[in-house]
């Protein structure tokens, strides 16, 4: 088995469940926060993903959308993270 | 020799955000989910990451997979805290399990500011008076007694204000109000007899 077929057929169906399990919380909630931090672990996990496929697809290219992602989900967090305070606070 | 190294960071990393994906789902309460999630995730990623490092080998490619990994570890700490803070102020429960939460009473809920409590105002007008705060620890021999019993008053000049206790207050509790371990007394009285009655309450 070389390291393309490892990649696509045991790493990336282990993320995924991994991504699975994360919308499960999402869609469970049951505060609004729960939610927040699934969607922040999807990103992760979607970066991950990312990740491994630039190595089987030999694109190095895509690590840059790894990044990108990475960032976006920083900001959504940290958005979230004040609209969640604001919403009670002072 | 590089491939297999590289595929064995990958499925260490798989492995982590696996175990992040049970975490979420399994753990009792949003703090330690969030617990679960930031810190295993995060070293998924970055075996992930790292996985690239040694697969690519070139200089450019190089480089931006360890400042994303550099990314991913500044950011998740600060993404987690500022969730875990938000989340405690608008009141996210605890699980039942939880033994002590160490910052009740410690985050002033109008400010959103983290200091112990004090009484700025009533320190205005008496300044020969301090109001303090006492924990009655395990084993103490003031618990299980009652407050008529340990005269605080009377020994000290020592006025209890309050009793925390758990999640609810007694305020301006009676001489019958009997103490227990973990409880938490709001005192005033002079400085250093408020140290004393520190004193006293911790022996055993």
């Amino acid at each position: 088995m070389n390291l393309t077929d490892l990649i696509l057929w045991v790493a990336m169906p282990v993320m995924s469940l991994a991504l699975v399990l994360a919308f499960v919380r999402l869609a469970r909630g049951p505060t609004l926060s729960d939610r927040v931090i699934a969607l922040d672990l999807t990103g992760t996990v979607g970066m991950g993903m990312i990740a491994a496929y630039a190595i089987a697809r030999d694109l190095p290219v895509l690590l840059d959308v790894a990044i990108v992602l990475a960032l976006l989900s920083f900001l959504g967090t940290v958005a979230f993270a004040r609209y969640l305070e604001r919403r009670v606070g002072p | 020799m590089r491939e297999v190294i590289s595929g064995v960071l990958v499925l260490i990393g798989a492995a982590f955000m696996l175990l992040a994906g049970v975490g979420i789902l399994r753990m009792p309460d949003l703090y330690t989910r969030m617990s679960a999630t930031t810190k295993v995730a995060t070293l998924g990623v970055g075996s992930t990451l790292l996985a690239v490092v040694v697969y690519f080998g070139e200089l450019g490619i190089v480089t931006r997979a360890l400042a994303a990994v550099a990314f991913v570890l500044l950011t998740a700490p600060v993404a987690a805290h500022m969730i875990g803070r938000a989340s405690y102020f608008i009141g996210v429960p605890l699980c039942r399990e939880t033994a002590i939460d160490e910052l009740r009473g410690q985050y002033d809920l109008r400010t959103h500011e983290l200091e112990s409590v004090c009484f700025p105002e009533l320190e205005l007008q008496l300044p020969d008076l301090q109001v303090g705060r006492l924990r009655i620890p395990d084993g103490a021999a003031a618990a299980g007694r009652t407050l008529a019993e340990i005269e605080l008053r009377r020994r000290y000049d020592v006025s209890v204000l309050a009793v925390c206790r758990g999640s609810h207050t007694i305020p301006n509790p009676d001489g019958d109000v009997r103490l227990l371990p973990g409880d938490e007394l709001i005192l005033i009285g002079p400085p250093e007899r408020l140290d004393d009655v520190a004193e006293a309450l911790k022996g055993g």
